[in-house]
């Protein structure tokens, strides 16, 4: 079991430029042809890249002794305040919000939240991540 | 920041009004081509997301699967695309999807958005993404907002 003192776990702060090289590759890896997307308002699940920038999920699980081959992305949402702008600034801040399990404790379920602001503080997005850990199942063999 | 000419710009693209009679209509479908090996080095190189499910076939066979897993996040991108080629990407308020079972490198992926509420200010959507033999692969709501946004200049 993932000791629940875990929770409220904050990752350190980091700051990333949005790359316009890095936006039109991420978009022409998703398939989207809209040069909206190359120098506009990024695809609204590329804020999943930039927090993944620093402080990857691999990294906070790894923090909480989470065996990686063991775990699923169950799901994601994003909350959108205000649009990102290939060549913003911006600043994330991770944390783990929750840590809760199912079924006697087979499953447990780690919530990690994203904050995304801009150089003037405003709050331009958020995300949360839920991650699933499969306790006692097979380990897979690389 | 100029938040404000980029939305004019992306206003004039909102090509779907809806009404209250819409409510339960199928509103926007998107059919891409089966993710391929390629497809998914290149969104590892552009997520940062290098799981050898997704790039190393030994390891995916190892783990139970019979081809390369596609990345949930490339999937819920694809849904991203399908809600982005009707509506206006500033224009979405909040996005999500529950992933209920992997896609594989080759598997054809039907992506379906259905009106779920028309509000005075926001559109509800419920999203599906479903394989050919008619698996649920993920399924989600997106709030779409219809009246403008007042951005700080």
């Amino acid at each position: 079991m993932i000791s629940r003192a875990l929770i409220g776990l904050s990752l350190p702060t980091f700051q990333v430029t949005v790359d316009a090289e890095r936006v039109r590759l991420f978009a022409q890896a998703i398939g989207e042809t809209n040069p909206d997307y190359f120098n506009g308002i990024v695809p609204p699940t590329f804020l999943k890249a930039i927090d993944g920038e620093n402080n990857s999920s691999r990294r906070i699980l790894e923090l909480l002794d989470v065996e990686l081959t063991n775990v699923l992305h169950v799901e994601q949402q994003f909350d959108y305040f205000a649009p990102v702008h290939v060549g913003d600034c911006i600043t994330v801040n991770r944390k783990v919000i929750d840590i809760h399990d199912k079924r006697d404790g087979a499953l447990e379920f780690i919530v990690i939240e994203s904050l995304f602001s801009n150089v003037s503080d405003q709050l331009l997005g958020r995300a949360k991540q839920w991650v699933m850990v499969r306790n006692g199942a097979r380990k897979v063999n690389a | 920041m100029g938040y404000g000419p980029q939305w004019r710009t992306e206003s004039e693209c909102m090509k779907q009004r809806f009404t209250p009679n819409d409510v339960g209509s199928v509103v926007a479908t998107l059919q891409p081509a089966p993710s391929t090996a390629e497809e998914l080095v290149m969104y590892s190189n552009a997520s940062g997301d290098t799981n050898p499910l997704h790039l190393k076939l030994e390891f995916a066979k190892k783990a139970g699967f019979d081809n390369l897993v596609v990345h949930g996040m490339l999937g819920m991108a694809h849904m991203g695309r399908l809600l982005t080629s009707h509506f206006p990407a500033a224009a979405i308020a909040s996005f999500l999807v529950r992933f209920s079972a992997v896609i594989l490198v080759g598997e054809q992926v039907n992506y379906q958005a259905t009106l779920e509420e028309c509000g005075n200010e926001f559109y509800r959507l419920a999203l599906v993404a479903t394989t050919t033999t008619g698996g649920v692969v993920m399924k989600g709501e997106a709030t779409i907002r219809i009246t403008e946004p007042t951005f700080p200049t």
